[in-house]
């Protein structure tokens, strides 16, 4: 993975002494909170319900052993000894005191990490597939153009104050587990018919109030003039993002106002005064970069077995093909029946660092579905990486299942929130696993938001559930058929809002009613497109 | 299709036409207006209603990309956080509304930028890179230092694969290295710049030595038609302003073309004297890499080459021209093999094309033309 | 029923606002008003303690407890999570850590 040149760290050394100094001139008044919010949200400090809350940057979700072990320190000396995995691939803590976080900044930065723009009207972490440098079906590694981007992002003297967030992600492979559709930029590698890598572009997809899918800006935009076409759609959207509405802010809004033509015409002109000009990436560059991600070399030696039962079901859900022979990837899964999604303690933190740097390269990998990677373990370790995960409470068997539930903290922690989403995430997970129809059902997202800023990605669930709230009561409104990876579509709202119990029940019902309909192993979405939302509604509010 | 109805700020000023204009813009107002109102203006203040409205930063960032040299001011409410950010954008002065006192008015906090910018640090990726370059240079030419002209253009294509071209004046030593590529990597671009003024014998020669080297891949670099019309219009350039001649018709295409590239094959030999006396085989002028696999070459070597491979010669070449380029600029002298004769009566001896800040400057403002 | 709540600066937890001007993470020693126009002077009060706390602000309350259409929200401010790590014993149970 990447390694900090003298460049890197001095800035996020400054970074850090320029944070210390804007606590202090907020804590004597030289800043007034006004003032000094933005400054701390370019530092991925929120003030939360109960307290603030710190969101690290784990750019484009790559860890190396040191960096967990870290993560785990912070968890255990600044906060109440765990951190939370994102759908961002990134890391927040809860309960770190604002007096304490320059402290945090200045360890992380030991270790070459930071909390640089994680929230703010700025462009934030891009993110990646998981499985990158690993997977056989990506056309070339996404991560060095994803670091390539986060240095282009960082500090840019001309984008650090748009209308809104921006976030752009990046995939290798046209199976896109990167959610490319719904990103503000969302960017594909290809290669033309001459063989050369290049990029396909798209710009204008989120989720939210108003989930749109990104269109194409670019077919092909060649790797020297990746940053120029960045810029060129940064700019257009700097200039007429709207900035009297927060909800309209976005750039999709900007797109789909203008149009998907006017606004290309528009960054293709913008883009052509820019193209060859200071900010072609020079081919050295991109080859310093590039050599930082190898992927593994094969491993010869034969696979174990492992007693337990649960080893198989294991094997069969949460590991994956790697391109490498001998190798496979390996997802721990964050989501143990009736747990918090994505919540880690900072000991099972010690335990994956140990594991990334025995097992895997050195390398371990956040998910946008709040799980963590070990890309690159042999098949021959498979037994023993098991039991470690066992030991710690992390292999629960339910990677890409039912149960396997994307969920955002809601109003147990978030300021935004309209009702809770944990709970109800953690008894779906429990309901789930009583049903016993988890692995008959097989594949299937279900993703909770406790507001409609969609943090959980509950517009790109099978199953979605948005909390809303009623007078102070916590409804829940499903959606079906939503999809985040490879062709992205926006799930369709099913009926009214459920009560909690409800809520649960009715996710159960949509589970059943789906395996009995299926025909094969059709997937949920295909069932759902055969026979429509009618038989679902019935079942449910019949 | 770039429309060049150029940025006429700096002319206006040259003629004295505004005294210290300055006007104060919105920053919310559309660069397409502000663009029209900092015509023949000196200083341009560009207000921020709020910190957080970050459209002034590209207002700014865009004036300056498309030419404009005048004062640009950041007015309003304004944070002292945002020093380093407002200078990279390319304000000049800060005159903030809220707390102008306040003692955290300091300048940038960070040494280093990761992107281009009006003005301050470079992006990190051209000090590596540009340190990477020196650095594959110095190895190179420990490697190479008593190579064969042949052994440095094989290991000059192998190493910048791609990315390297050749420069030919189809002058008289033109054919020299002409014929080594032509054996050893014929698939190198030859880049020829076709000024438009050339003598017509050396456009002769030029097809001549194509088909007998059978050169593949010969690339016309020529002055863009707009600016031509623009700025020598009846082709006299030269007669008042040789330098403003060879920008328009050599170093700007030039500097055009070389975005594509990294290494540049030349035909310098020490000989030629000037500048020239101490080149090595690879060179690192600061922006690219420079590769003359001739640089050695002595002038009985050079006439070898020509009777052994039975090289045509340039049909001017026994006419007293001991060097070519373009025919106002080109005198006959004595002195076979030298540079004489160019540029004569005047204090010069080269165009520019070789000169890395003129190149660079040349491409820039080519990109950020101002449409 | 309606008491003053905001977030303390140093460390974000939360806070009411008590009689003698001080602030308290205990709701049942906070000042306590009829409603908000009575209140309308202390908040003012509150707004200037900057340095301390960041944007305080009425809740409902109701015998010591948050009460209203906020209630879960000012409850779970109160009382903390009411679920997550630190509720869910099952992250815990195979690990030393406490």
């Amino acid at each position: 993975m990447y390694k900090y040149d003298s460049i890197d760290a001095t800035l996020v050394a400054e970074r850090s002494a320029q944070f210390r100094e804007q606590v202090g001139a907020r804590l004597n008044g030289e800043l007034t909170e006004d003032q000094f919010k933005p400054l701390r949200l370019q530092n991925g400090v929120y003030l939360q319900l109960h307290a603030y809350m710190l969101r690290v940057a784990i750019p484009y979700g790559v860890l190396n052993g040191a960096q967990m072990r870290k993560l785990a320190h912070v968890a255990r000396t600044y906060d109440k000894g765990y951190g939370h995995f994102t759908t961002r691939q990134n890391i927040q803590y809860n309960w770190p005191s604002l007096v304490d976080v320059p402290d945090i900044l200045d360890d992380l930065a030991s270790v070459e990490m930071h909390a640089i723009q994680t929230s703010g009207n700025c462009i934030r972490n891009t993110t990646t597939d998981p499985f990158a440098g690993a997977t056989a079906d990506e056309v070339a590694d996404p991560r060095p153009w994803c670091e390539l981007i986060r240095q282009w992002s960082t500090f840019h003297p001309e984008f650090s104050f748009l209308p809104r967030k921006f976030k752009i992600a990046v995939t290798g492979s046209a199976a896109d587990r990167a959610a490319i559709g719904v990103h503000d930029i969302g960017i594909q590698l290809v290669r033309n018919d001459a063989g050369e890598l290049g990029f396909k572009v798209f710009a204008g997809g989120g989720q939210g109030r108003t989930p749109m899918i990104a269109a194409m800006v670019a077919d092909f935009v060649a790797k020297r003039d990746l940053l120029a076409y960045l810029t060129a759609i940064l700019r257009i959207y700097n200039l007429a993002g709207r900035r009297d509405n927060l909800y309209k802010a976005r750039i999709k809004i900007l797109v789909n106002d203008l149009g998907a033509d006017e606004f290309t015409r528009q960054v293709e002109e913008e883009f052509l005064r820019l193209k060859d000009g200071a900010l072609s990436l020079p081919q050295e560059e991109i080859d310093r970069v590039e050599a930082f991600f190898t992927s593994a070399p094969a491993d010869e030696r034969p696979a174990t077995a492992h007693p337990s039962s649960n080893f198989s079901r294991w094997r069969l859900w949460n590991v994956k093909p790697h391109k490498v022979p001998g190798r496979a990837i390996v997802i721990i899964s964050l989501k143990p029946h009736g747990g918090t999604t994505g919540d880690a303690s900072a000991a099972q933190m010690d335990v994956v660092a140990d594991l990334a740097e025995q097992f895997s390269l050195d390398e371990v990998r956040v998910t946008k579905e709040q799980n963590l990677v070990l890309p690159h373990v042999a098949q021959a370790d498979l037994a023993e990486v098991y039991t470690a995960l066992e030991g710690a409470g992390l292999a629960t068997a339910n990677a890409g299942l039912a149960s396997d539930i994307v969920c955002c903290p809601g109003l147990d922690y978030c300021n935004l929130a309209n009702a809770r989403s944990i709970p109800i995430s953690q008894e779906i997970s429990r309901a789930i696993e009583r049903s016993g129809l988890e692995e008959a059902a097989g594949e299937l997202t279900i993703k909770i938001s406790g507001c409609i800023n969609a943090c959980g990605h509950h517009h790109v669930a099978n199953i979605g559930l948005l909390g809303v709230d009623k007078k102070g009561v916590e409804f829940y409104q499903l959606t079906l058929g939503g999809v985040a990876d490879g062709d992205a579509a926006i799930g369709k709202i099913l009926g009214r809002g459920l009560g909690a119990s409800e809520a649960v029940q009715a996710v159960i019902t949509v589970i059943r009613t789906y395996l009995d309909a299926r025909l094969g192993d059709e997937p949920f979405v295909q069932t759902l497109t055969r026979i429509g939302l009618e038989p679902f509604k019935e079942a449910i509010y019949a | 299709m770039r429309n060049d109805a150029s940025f006429a700020l700096a002319e206006d000023i040259a003629n004295g036409a505004n005294d210290n204009l300055a006007i104060e813009i919105d920053g919310a107002a559309p660069f397409a207006e502000v663009e029209r109102m900092a015509k023949g203006v000196d200083q341009i203040a560009i207000r921020f209603e709020k910190f957080g409205d970050g459209r002034g930063f590209s207002l700014a960032s865009m004036l300056r990309e498309r030419g404009f040299t005048g004062e640009l001011k950041a007015v309003g409410d304004l944070l002292p956080d945002q020093v380093g950010l407002l200078r990279r954008a390319g304000f000049d002065q800060i005159a903030s509304e809220v707390k102008p006192q306040s003692p955290r008015w300091k300048h940038g906090y960070f040494s280093h930028a990761y992107q281009p910018a009006a003005q301050g640090e470079e992006p990190a990726y051209r000090a590596r890179t540009l340190a990477a370059r020196q650095a594959r240079v110095d190895e190179l030419n420990q490697r190479y230092a008593d190579a064969s002209p042949d052994q440095i253009i094989a290991a000059a294509v192998r190493e910048f694969r791609g990315r390297i071209a050749t420069l030919s004046s189809f002058g008289t030593e033109a054919a020299v290295g002409l014929s080594i590529l032509a054996r050893v990597a014929p698939e190198t671009p030859v880049l020829f710049l076709d000024t438009k003024q050339h003598f017509p014998q050396t456009l002769s020669y030029r097809d001549q030595l194509i088909e007998k080297l059978g050169l593949k891949n010969v690339v016309s670099l020529q002055p863009e038609a707009d600016e031509l019309v623009k700025e020598d219009d009846e082709a006299r350039l030269f007669e008042t302003d040789t330098s403003a001649c060879c920008q328009l018709r050599k170093v700007r295409p030039m500097a055009k073309a070389m975005v594509a590239y990294d290494a540049l094959i030349t035909g310098r030999k020490r000989y030629h004297g000037g500048e020239r006396t101490d080149l090595r085989p690879f060179e690192f002028d600061g922006e690219r890499i420079k590769v003359n696999p001739l640089a050695a070459l002595r002038p009985q070597e050079v006439t070898a080459i020509f009777r052994t491979l039975d090289l045509p010669q340039h049909p001017m070449a026994a006419m007293g021209y001991p060097s070519i380029g373009c025919w106002p600029c080109t005198a006959p002298a004595d002195g076979a093999g030298t540079r004489e004769g160019r540029w004569a009566g005047q204090d010069r001896t080269e165009c520019g094309i070789f000169d890395p800040s003129l190149v660079e400057r040349a491409a820039r403002t080519r990109s950020y033309r101002l449409i | 029923m309606k008491a003053i709540t905001a977030n303390r600066l140093t460390d974000g937890r939360v806070v009411y606002r008590c009689r003698n001007g001080a602030w308290t993470e205990a709701l049942g020693e906070a000042i306590v008003f009829e409603d908000e126009a009575e209140g309308q002077v202390t908040l003012a009060e509150a707004a200037f303690d900057h340095l301390t706390v960041v944007d305080p602000y009425f809740i409902d309350v109701d015998d010591a407890s948050p009460a209203g259409h906020k209630a879960v929200r000012e409850g779970i401010r109160n009382g903390g999570p009411s679920a997550g790590s630190l509720h869910t014993g099952l992250l815990r149970t195979n690990l030393a850590e406490g």
